[in-house]
């Protein structure tokens, strides 16, 4: 069911949204002509590199530098006493309980996890920078190091004074009232205790910046691996004093992100500043350890769930209790993650009436966590899809049938949910009766049945996943507690031959943005794909923006495009109207051109319109010369894009292996714009997906240190590990945004995992095994079956 | 990290085996990577700069060649500190480890000791103990220890640290053996064992 590319000279222009027209970035990107930040060169670039914590927790008694001093290739080197300008880096979310701490950009006189900043050495080569560093003396003394979130909430030594008992944030959502009601009054109850593991988010790209200044003019330009410029403009000005207009930070090609290159960290900051400091250019690049070491990790949860259904198998209630490890630090939006990014979605696509959740944030000795792909929405939908998996079965009912019947229904929407949140549009069933009629579901269960006489033990798993991408409006986000607006900015702009450009304050890192606006302001304008070029990630370049995380970018980004675009046309229009000698209310626009209703040889395309409104030689009364427009557009509410996601697995009971028989995958994410990346994007979240199921875990010793610290000990997915998927999908169109979209970034991260888990339980039900944690590694699967009596 | 074993010595005592193990000079020769193994007084005041800088071009004899008596006289001593740099070949780094020891613990046949170590970049922490058995065919040195290990070298993983540990113990006690393999074929040998009988 693979989507075919097409090549855009073959698609009429009228029929440019929506096709599976090839990436226009790819070849760049495939050839080396791309552009990231370790490519660029600058005369006089100096090397910066990092001292690191060795220690997860520890006083630092001193730190000598005095032979890096010394050494013939060294610049200079940065210790927190050097540090003249704030050098604080914030937090852009608040919540009232939250536990505000320092975070410092170099350590003072405590690290509080393996990887903290404490002194920066700038050499003239990369390698020497390296060296230099490793020859900085750091006399430390160790302190208790705790890495889980329970265990730093129940006695474990405190990271910050300012935050006792390790509490870094308390909150809760839902009527505890009425959900105790409901768990009174129900007759079947299911739990569990899971650990949702941490991740580490493993951009192919690894970190970078390069700052350059101008002493005479102050203007200091970073160059960087960013989601977000604007945003890394604002907080760096900030964090290093120095004023956002004389800043500029560009992203030139960046190789992913999956939510690690949102956060302001400190190094970006410390290579703006020394550049400052030294007047000669920055460059530092992460290696691949200092990516492990320091990257935000994502999830990172241990939570108790319990749901609670009537003797019909209808869900009355669920109660949650998360505590959730937010790591030494509090990152740039961490504190959003585990509240208003998860126990918003603790509805999942069900009708139920009470729910109530409480979720303990913690500090602890792990590198500080934030938005990992998903963010928050696989969490929810993992802890609500497991218990579903364990409430069928309490109910000895169908999963899918049990599923069926607590749909929100079709005519409910938009359905406001117990957890503040109201779902836009939503149509679950028809997903799911795809994905029957993809898995041949009842054929399954008897071949499953079949085979379990044979020894062979099979499994499905469902996954009814529901996701809110495209958080706003910004008033709302600002009631939850956002220290920033969530609308995006864009400017569509004609030159006088009729070509386009259009800038877009999001800030695409493989999505393929290029290829999908050009799409949108192509069909806006009624023009040419290929004369529409696209800009993103500069702030000298565009207006304003706030990024690309969030799977934001077509629902709030495309949308501002579309305003843009509409604001174009207008103006076309009466400047049209004006040369066409007509009312503008007599104008018609279809596919570029401008007509006269009744008059159809009375035209001008909009190319002719842009010539005219930079020639100026003819303009209506009150209308400025050029063409072009900008907008602001702030959503009127989140998307919910929504699909049934099912794996079918083998598990072999001798061995703990799983083995995939099926993957089906019913997305149901609005309108596409373009269906080949809407497809690409589910395969790419499926695989981390069951790479969280299978494979990835970062483990930390007693001591805190990472003991999954490089690609050979932390399983990242690799192509044979992947099943081949059956994907589809269906299309309800969001009602609240111009093009229909909702967003597909982050959809099969959101989906696979609880569909893998339920799989191996439902294969592993004869020996009763309710729940293993992720990642299902073989040892584990074999322990599970073999706790219970199976398997040889 | 938690490392054991146990490595047999044929054809010698277990007298002999402690004498060698008590050696600072033959502990010192038979490390691989080991710089220097010196007794200190104050384990919080080490300049090892200094100690380096002191160490003889060449070491006094040792076994086979030495008298035990003198062997005897500068043998590792209960709550003795002991400051050493090791330098180790792990994976792709070669750190140099400025290591303080302390015996916590020598009554014959048993030793127990601890340790830290701290390079640039990374470091460990140690407590390790022996037992001599004496057997049939000579004598089983069992050995413990347990290890956390901290930073660049931490980060290799159990999976590049363990052959390390395997590698260093064994080329360890291989010289301890083949030592002690020439003094069981001198023909001193059983003068030597009588003496050294007499010392313990």
């Amino acid at each position: 069911m693979s989507i075919e590319s097409v090549d855009p000279d073959d698609v009429d222009a009228a029929d440019i949204l929506g096709s599976a027209i090839e990436r226009r970035e790819d070849p760049a990107l495939l050839t080396g002509d791309a552009e990231y930040t370790d490519d660029i060169q600058l005369p006089q670039m100096t090397h910066m590199a990092v001292k690191r914590s060795q220690h997860a927790h520890a006083k630092i008694e001193g730190v000598d530098t005095s032979t890096v001093e010394e050494m013939d290739e060294v610049i200079a080197v940065f210790t927190a006493d050097d540090i003249d300008v704030p050098g604080n880096l914030p937090v852009g979310w608040l919540l009232d309980s939250l536990k505000q701490v320092d975070h410092p950009i170099l350590a003072e006189d405590r690290v509080r996890y393996q990887g903290d900043a404490i002194a920066v050495v700038l050499a003239e080569e990369r390698y020497a920078a390296h060296d230099a560093v490793d020859a900085i003396d750091v006399d430390y003394e160790r302190l208790e190091a705790v890495t889980s979130p329970q265990e730093a909430l129940n006695g474990g030594t405190d990271l910050h004074e300012d935050a006792p008992d390790n509490v870094a944030l308390d909150w809760e959502i839902g009527d505890e009232e009425k959900t105790r009601e409901a768990f009174e009054e129900a007759t079947h109850t299911a739990s569990i205790d899971l650990e949702n593991q941490l991740l580490i988010p493993n951009a192919m790209e690894p970190r970078a910046a390069v700052a350059d200044y101008n002493p005479s003019t102050e203007e200091l330009e970073v160059a960087m691996t960013s989601q977000n410029p604007h945003l890394h403009r604002l907080l760096m000005s900030g964090v290093i004093d120095h004023p956002e207009h004389k800043l500029q930070v560009r992203a030139p090609d960046v190789g992913g992100g999956f939510g690690s290159k949102i956060h302001h960290y400190a190094d970006e900051a410390l290579a703006a500043w020394a550049a400052k400091q030294v007047e000669r250019p920055v460059k530092w690049v992460a290696t691949r350890t200092e990516t492990y070491l320091t990257d935000a990790p994502g999830r990172g949860h241990e939570t108790h769930g319990e749901i609670a259904m009537d003797d019909d198998g209808n869900i009355l209630g669920l109660k949650v209790d998360t505590e959730a490890n937010l790591g030494a630090y509090l990152s740039t939006f961490a504190p959003s993650i585990p509240t208003y990014l998860y126990g918003t979605l603790l509805s999942g696509q069900y009708d139920i009436p009470a729910i109530h959740a409480e979720v303990t944030g913690a500090f602890t000795n792990v590198p500080p966590v934030d938005a990992y792909r998903g963010a928050g929405r696989p969490e929810a939908s993992y802890l609500v899809e497991r218990l579903i998996h364990l409430g069928a079965r309490e109910m000895d009912m169908d999963p899918a049938e049990f599923r069926r019947q607590n749909f929100v229904p079709d005519d409910a929407f938009p359905y406001e949910t117990q957890v503040a949140v109201v779902y836009d549009s939503g149509e679950y069933e028809k997903t799911l009766d795809r994905a029957l009629e993809m898995l041949d579901y009842e054929d399954f269960r008897e071949r499953q049945e079949q085979a379990r006489e044979d020894g062979k033990y099979l499994g499905v798993g469902f996954s009814a996943y529901i996701e809110a991408c495209g958080l706003a409006p910004s008033e709302l986000a600002g009631q939850l507690g956002a220290q920033a607006g969530l609308w995006e900015s864009s400017l569509v702009r004609f030159q006088p031959s009729g070509t386009v450009t259009a800038y877009c304050g999001t800030s695409g890192h493989g999505q393929g943005h290029d290829t999908t606006y050009a799409q949108i302001v192509a069909n806006e304008l009624g023009i040419d794909y290929e004369d529409v070029d696209v800009v993103e990630g500069d702030t000298d370049e565009i207006p304003q923006g706030m990024g690309t995380y969030g799977s934001r970018s077509a629902a709030v980004g495309g949308s501002s495009l579309v305003k843009s675009s509409q604001k174009v046309v207008e103006k076309a229009k009466s400047i049209a109207a004006h040369q066409l000698e007509a009312s503008e209310d007599d104008i018609e626009f279809e596919n570029g051109e401008f007509r006269v209703a009744g008059a159809p040889d009375r035209s001008m395309h909009i190319k002719e319109v842009a010539e005219a409104a930079y020639l100026a030689h003819d303009m209506p009364d009150e209308v400025e010369p050029g063409l072009e427009a900008t907008s602001f557009y702030d959503p009127d509410n989140f998307v919910f894009p929504f699909g049934m996601h099912a794996a079918v697995v083998e598990v072999d009971p001798d061995t703990g292996e799983i083995e995939f028989e099926q993957y089906v995958a019913v997305d149901d994410v609005g309108n596409q714009i373009n269906p080949k990346i809407v497809e690409g994007q589910i395969h790419g979240g499926v695989a981390q997906g069951i790479g969280q199921a299978l494979y990835e875990a970062a483990e930390f010793d007693d001591n805190g240190q990472l003991l999954t610290g490089s690609m050979q000990d932390y399983a990242v997915p690799k192509a044979e590990h992947i099943p081949e998927m059956d994907t589809d999908s269906t299309v309800t169109p969001s009602p609240h945004n111009p093009l229909g979209v909702k967003g597909v970034g982050e959809a099969g991260t959101i989906a696979a995992p609880q569909a893998v888990v339920n799989a191996v339980c439902d294969a592993l039900e004869p020996f009763d095994v309710d729940h293993i944690d992720m990642p299902l590694k073989d040892e584990k699967v074999w322990r599970a079956i073999h706790e219970n009596g199976g398997g040889d | 990290m938690e490392f054991d074993g146990t490595f047999t010595i044929e054809d010698v005592s277990t007298e002999e085996v402690w004498l060698a193990l008590s050696d600072p000079i033959l502990i010192k020769q038979s490390l691989p990577g080991c710089q220097f193994l010196t007794r200190i007084d104050d384990p919080d005041d080490v300049d090892f700069d200094a100690l380096q800088e002191a160490e003889p071009e060449e070491d006094p004899v040792t076994l086979p060649e030495a008298d035990p008596e003198d062997i005897s006289e500068r043998a590792f001593v209960e709550s003795g500190h002991y400051a050493a740099l090791m330098q180790i070949s792990v994976g792709s780094v070669k750190p140099s480890f400025r290591t303080v020891v302390t015996i916590d613990e020598r009554e014959f046949p048993e030793m127990n000791a601890t340790g830290e170590g701290s390079a640039s970049d990374s470091s460990f922490e140690m407590a390790s103990g022996m037992t001599l058995v004496e057997t049939d065919e000579g004598v089983d040195i069992e050995w413990q220890a347990e290890a956390d290990v901290f930073g660049k070298v931490a980060q290799m993983g159990q999976r590049v640290i363990s052959p390390v540990a395997n590698r260093v113990v064994s080329r360890f006690f291989g010289s301890v053996e083949d030592r002690l393999t020439e003094v069981a074929e001198d023909e001193d040998s059983s003068g030597l064992r009588d003496r050294v009988r007499n010392l313990l």
